[in-house]
């Protein structure tokens, strides 16, 4: 215990007295954005091209929040005489961001670097219906895909 | 003669209240209750304001985990245990991910290795900052709070930086650790190492800690209204808590120097200079104290850690669909909770066959009628608080 009454009160008056005088550290959210950091899992953009529909996403997914469709096209031979070649198409490519967990799992199995992690945020919907992001809506997420972060050596 | 009329009034009282029918009554405290940390229901049977018998009901936030986990591979798993002590996410991953690689018998670079000790200290400073700030909120006082959380955050945004989740890392891989945010379409290519000043951001926000760790000393460790109110209460004796499992910053309240951190070697603490904190009453006072110099323990270890942190690989060499071989084992760590232990028995396929999941809560909380028998109703709060078990953790 403090020899003289209410002198613990008073060193702890001190610390917020101090306090009061030093710049806030909170942003005024709306108008002041921080910037997340390049690594940060804010949503999952989708490179359309480089998918071929191989369900790996899908399988690996911990709560099957990925839903995919595709279909097989043959791609006509540019010269006479030239194989016929084949390529899976996308038709549908949906994540349920109400369900995602934002594990990463999805953008780690990928082996052809068509889902990427891209630190945007600002998503929320008033209905969680429109949480469900098609296939053109992740797609325009590519485009905030931001560069590596330099490392540490 | 003259009259004491303060002892007759005095014994006029003590007639009345026996006198008095007082029944007992049923309290039901929570499952909505601020200072329950989540949906823990007490049952208290009281008489005006003694507390005869508490009995804790759990299970409103059962999520199944271990079940889950026997359908589940072994990266999605990890995934799933950041959710089980969501204040430090982090420090669950270490148990698990160490008990399917000693089944697998694979080595770990060094590297690897200090960057999951500096990040699981950091989890446990940030788990420690909102206990120690939390616990005087619910004492009354809220100032403490904001002090301890804007050091929490610095904390926590490091640890994105790193792994890219603030509370749900998900960076432990069985080999090695890995951000699955890399970023960028060349992420394949690029190293994923910690990013560039981590490690001048992490000595200044030690710093800060540190200083934070004083602060909160000042505005808590003088007040009298604190002190009277934690003193001499909510007393953990040392046979009691060990018979019920108690572990980790409990246990060492009570004065017993318990600490997994230097009895396994789940990562390389063999290798640091740190104190295992213990005070000697083992009541709500010294289980304040005890976390918050842990904090300091922490900061000195994460400070020595990045200092000496080797350079090298950050993955060992696996297989690229994980399977873990025949066999059982138990794992058990120091989590900031207290000792966390997965006993992982595999049949050789992607996932487990059986993850029985040891949390430290658990264990804490069952404690809670034997220490909560005729203490007063104000004291539920005081002494459930200093507990700090979150709900995750007990139901899992």
């Amino acid at each position: 215990m403090t020899a003289i009454p209410g002198s613990g009160l008073l060193k702890g008056m001190k610390v917020t007295l101090k306090t009061l005088f030093t710049k806030p550290v909170t942003v005024n959210y709306p108008k002041v954005k921080e910037v997340p950091v390049p690594r940060a899992r804010g949503v999952i953009a989708l490179d359309q091209d480089a998918c071929t529909v191989c369900m790996l996403c899908a399988r690996s997914c911990p709560d099957w929040c990925i839903y995919i469709e595709g279909h097989k096209e043959e791609k006509q031979p540019d010269k006479p005489g030239g194989r016929v070649r084949v390529r899976a198409t996308l038709d549908r490519f949906d994540i349920d961001y109400a369900l995602c967990m934002y594990c990463g799992i999805c953008v780690e199995v990928c082996p052809f670097d068509a889902l990427f992690w891209t630190p945007e945020y600002e998503y929320s919907e008033s209905t969680m219906a429109d949480l469900m992001h098609d296939m053109d809506r992740l797609q325009d997420w590519l485009a905030t895909v931001p560069e590596p972060p330099a490392v540490e050596s | 003669m003259t009259i004491d009329h303060d002892q007759v009034r005095h014994l006029s009282e003590v007639a009345v209240s026996v006198e008095l029918e007082t029944p007992e009554m049923t309290l039901n405290i929570g499952p909505q209750h601020p200072s329950t940390h989540g949906v823990l229901r007490l049952v208290a049977t009281v008489d005006g304001e003694r507390v005869f018998d508490v009995k804790p009901v759990i299970g409103y936030m059962h999520r199944g985990y271990e079940k889950l986990a026997e359908v589940r591979t072994y990266p999605q798993i990890t995934a799933l245990i950041n959710r089980i002590d969501w204040v430090s996410g982090y420090a669950n991953e270490i148990p698990f991910i160490v008990a399917a690689e000693r089944l697998m018998e694979i080595e770990v670079p060094e590297r690897a290795q200090y960057i999951r000790l500096i990040l699981t200290e950091m989890a446990r400073i940030a788990s420690h900052l909102v206990f120690n700030a939390s616990y005087p909120l619910e004492l009354g006082a809220a100032t403490p709070l904001f002090f301890a959380l804007r050091e929490r955050e610095r904390v926590l945004d490091l640890i994105e930086s790193v792994t890219g989740g603030r509370f749900h890392p998900n960076f432990n891989r069985i080999g090695g650790v890995k951000p699955n945010a890399g970023g960028g379409p060349t992420q394949r290519k690029v190293s994923q190492d910690l990013p560039k000043g981590f490690f001048v951001d992490t000595r200044a926000a030690m710093e800060r800690v540190l200083s934070v760790c004083d602060e909160l000393e000042d505005l808590v460790a003088g007040n009298e209204i604190i002190l009277a109110r934690t003193k001499g209460i909510g007393v953990l004796p040392v046979d009691v808590g060990a018979a019920y499992g108690v572990s980790g910053p409990n246990l060492r309240a009570s004065g017993v120097p318990f600490d997994l951190r230097r009895i396994e070697d789940y990562l390389p603490y063999d290798r640091f200079d740190f104190d295992v904190v213990t005070a000697s009453n083992g009541d709500c006072w010294d289980r304040w104290w005890v976390r918050l110099e842990e904090i300091r323990q922490a900061a000195r270890i994460v400070i020595q850690a990045i200092d000496g942190i080797p350079s090298g690989p950050l993955q060992a060499k696996v297989p690229r669909v994980i399977k873990v071989p025949q066999g059982e084992v138990y794992v058990r760590a120091e989590n900031p909770k207290g000792e966390m232990g997965y006993h992982l028995i595999s049949e050789g396929g992607q996932g487990p066959y059986r993850l029985k999941i040891r949390s430290a809560s658990y264990s804490n909380i069952s404690i809670l009628p034997h220490i909560l028998e005729g203490v007063l109703v104000p004291d539920i709060i005081a002494i459930m608080g200093s507990l700090d078990f979150v709900l995750g953790d007990v139901d899992r």
